[in-house]
């Protein structure tokens, strides 16, 4: 049984089921790294997944639909923005109103465009980026096709979300941008005082998460399930929150801790087809992300600390 | 001007929930129209199926009932700082247990049955608020996270459930009915049928006494947070943890309390919902009624008293959102969108505020 589960298809997987939550949890980090709590991921994936498969029902162009995924996100973000940044309400509140307002809209929208709730017809999806066959015969012919299962067997975004996680990292560490996010969340007054705008910063860092949440939307529909389904990002927002705490508030962390998250979904999947063989019900394996996300946050790490400033409006004296 | 003051008070309790509402429906209304509807025609009809007879208004409270309770449990944690987002995970641990334990009580007679499923649906919601409580308090694990989790959980847990070891025989996974002594009476049957007859505003449909509980329950919940000391202890940590415990409060304890206090305030939402309306539980039961009770919390800004008003406002949306559907061909989602516009209209009350300080200073310059 273990040879059947340990499989290149199931770290591939985990790759793949990382990779939605790796995305908000690195917007999540540059929000909350700028000051600003942004619990409507969850909302902002679910509106990018379902404009991004709408063009591609419309356009056949899964290329065209991941764009406008990303500008459905940045557009919900703006919301976001203008209410924590402008306005300055309650970053949580304002958060959970646009989870509501986004099933909303998709469940309007589907029923407006599509005549039914539910789900979508299916799309035609982004394939692979490499397809490389067998080669080599034994021990050399079993590591290729380990490399090939594991690594060689995505789909774009899937790359361009660890490209995005090395890049941000190392942005955010070696560049004006990157130390001015990082004292926005920790030391607005002091950014201030520096004489940079603290609203314009934080705008840009929402924006940007806004941008890879639509992302992560377009990773779940264009990429992975082919259709879009109502309110089939089922929690991940806020797992990719979690993962943002458990990798302490840094992109690399935050995509290593979605790879954890993202295997212990492999796994239970994997796991299924074996029910017959443990005996457990089904829903206990569907369970098995929320449980290791609690599991986690309740401090097998021990105590994480945010940005000293976040959830805090700021107020130009 | 003291009076001008009090006056702008009141005006900003009130008149800013109103506003709020109003400009929701408003918005709603404009993106009814922009979908190619005619938004005479859906309000019409939405107003005819929330209080258009006897058993339209009688659909408004049945649909109101749970949604005060759940509106309580959120207000409850938000008034000590805690947002109790998964509210509707023990919402549904309260239902379970009903009606678990009322099919296993099947054939004691009422008086035992109802104070019975009362008393431990909610004690299973605070169970189920229990483990993000403590994580909270000792090492302050976001409470919006690991509630939101907890909520998944649960769904899959009552879905197991009544898929299986506790389904009813046939083909649908829901559980066996509740007998009628573990039920919670429709009003109409409080009285004869002569009586109903001759007073047609007793046709209360599938209104139920679930109602006159969830009124009293805020009431109690006003009358805890005004006069006890938990009340004040509560609202202490709410408003500023640091000076909370500086004078003596735990706040962690507090927190504690708080976050189960809610909890068990949803699970009576469920086990009330499950007693008065299902009389059963089956897959997704609890149909969003406790995140609806966030923006009844945020609309009523958590005061208990005003959270009746918010519920009967949102219950009427829901009862008449099917006649809506049915009549202007209004998708009923337009509800979820109008809620969140209220939250988004409440919450950015910073603009009303920042308008009036603004115009008091300028009053204030103007003088000089």
């Amino acid at each position: 049984m273990l040879t059947d589960v340990i499989t290149p298809d199931l770290f591939a997987a985990a790759l793949r089921m990382a990779t939605p939550l790796a995305l908000a949890a690195i917007g999540g980090t540059i929000c909350e790294r700028s000051g600003i709590v942004n619990i409507a991921l969850e909302g902002t994936m679910l509106v990018g997944a379902f404009f991004g498969t709408a063009v591609v029902l419309v356009t056949g162009s899964p290329w065209l639909g991941v764009l406008v995924a990303v500008l459905a996100g940045v557009a919900v973000s703006a919301i976001h923005a203008t209410a924590s940044v402008n306005l300055r309400t309650d970053q949580v509140v304002s958060g959970t109103a646009i989870n509501l307002l986004a099933l909303g809209v998709t469940g309007f929208l589907m029923e407006l465009w599509y005549g039914h709730p539910g789900t979508t017809q299916p799309i035609k999806t982004l394939q692979p980026v490499f397809s490389f066959g067998a080669m080599g015969e034994g021990f050399l012919g079993e590591v290729w096709r380990w490399i090939n299962g594991v690594f060689l067997s995505h789909t774009p975004i899937v790359y361009a979300a660890i490209i995005i996680a090395l890049a941000t990292h190392w942005a955010m560490y070696h560049t004006r941008w990157g130390l001015r996010l990082r004292a926005l969340g920790e030391h607005p007054r002091a950014v201030d005082t520096a004489g940079v705008s603290v609203a314009r910063g934080r705008w840009v860092a929402v924006l940007m998460s806004g941008a890879l949440a639509g992302l992560a939307g377009a990773n779940l529909s264009i990429e992975q399930v082919g259709v879009f389904q109502e309110g089939f990002t089922n929690g991940r927002g806020f797992i990719a929150l979690a993962a943002n705490i458990f990798g302490r508030w840094t992109p690399i962390g935050s995509y290593l801790a979605s790879l954890l998250f993202g295997f212990a979904d492999a796994l239970q999947i994997k796991l299924q087809p074996f029910r017959d063989v443990i005996d457990v019900p089904p829903e206990f394996f569907l369970m098995v992300p929320y449980v290791v996300t609690v599991v986690v946050l309740a401090g097998v790490i021990g105590r994480a600390v945010g940005p000293a400033a976040v959830g805090e409006p700021y107020k130009k004296e | 001007m003291p009076d001008q003051r009090a006056w702008m008070e009141i005006l900003q309790k009130v008149g800013t929930p109103l506003i709020s509402a109003l400009l929701a429906i408003g918005v709603g209304s404009i993106i009814i129209w922009v979908s190619g509807y005619d938004p005479a025609l859906a309000f019409s009809a939405l107003f005819k199926g929330a209080l258009g007879g006897p058993r339209q208004i009688g659909e408004t409270i049945l649909r109101s009932t749970p949604l005060i309770l759940a509106g309580l449990a959120v207000g409850y944690g938000f008034r000590a700082g805690l947002f109790n987002i998964g509210a509707e995970g023990q919402l549904m641990m309260g239902g379970l247990v009903a009606a678990w334990l009322g099919v296993l009580m099947a054939g004691l007679p009422s008086i035992v049955v109802i104070p019975v499923l009362l008393v431990m649906g909610p004690l299973a919601g605070a169970a189920w608020a229990f483990v993000p409580a403590i994580l909270k308090a000792r090492i302050g694990a976001h409470e919006v996270i690991t509630t939101m989790m907890f909520s998944h959980i649960a769904r899959y847990i009552v879905s197991w459930l009544t898929a299986g070891p506790i389904k009813a025989p046939g083909q649908i996974p829901q559980t066996v009915s509740l007998t009628e002594p573990a039920q919670l009476s429709r009003i109409q049957s409080l009285f004869s049928p002569d009586v109903v007859e001759a007073l047609p505003f007793l046709g209360l449909g599938r209104a139920h006494t679930g109602i006159f509980l969830a009124i009293v329950a805020a009431v109690g919940v006003w009358l805890v947070l005004r006069y006890t000391t938990l009340g004040y202890e509560n609202r202490a940590v709410g408003l500023s943890p640091w000076a909370a415990q500086t004078a003596g409060i735990s706040v962690q304890w507090t927190t504690v309390k708080a976050l189960c206090i809610s909890g068990a305030l949803a699970g009576l939402a469920g086990a009330v919902e499950v007693m008065g309306l299902h009389h059963r539980i089956f897959d997704q039961f609890s149909a969003g009624v406790g995140f609806t009770g966030i923006a009844v919390a945020l609309l009523a800004k958590n005061h208990p008293i005003g959270i009746i008003a918010a519920a009967l406002l949102f219950g009427a949306l829901s009862a008449g959102s099917g006649t809506m559907q049915l009549e202007a061909g209004v998708s009923q989602k337009i509800i979820l969108i109008i809620q969140a516009l209220v939250i988004f209209f409440v919450a950015a009350e910073g603009i009303v505020t920042w308008l009036i300080r603004k115009r008091q200073k300028e009053a204030v310059s103007g003088a000089n």
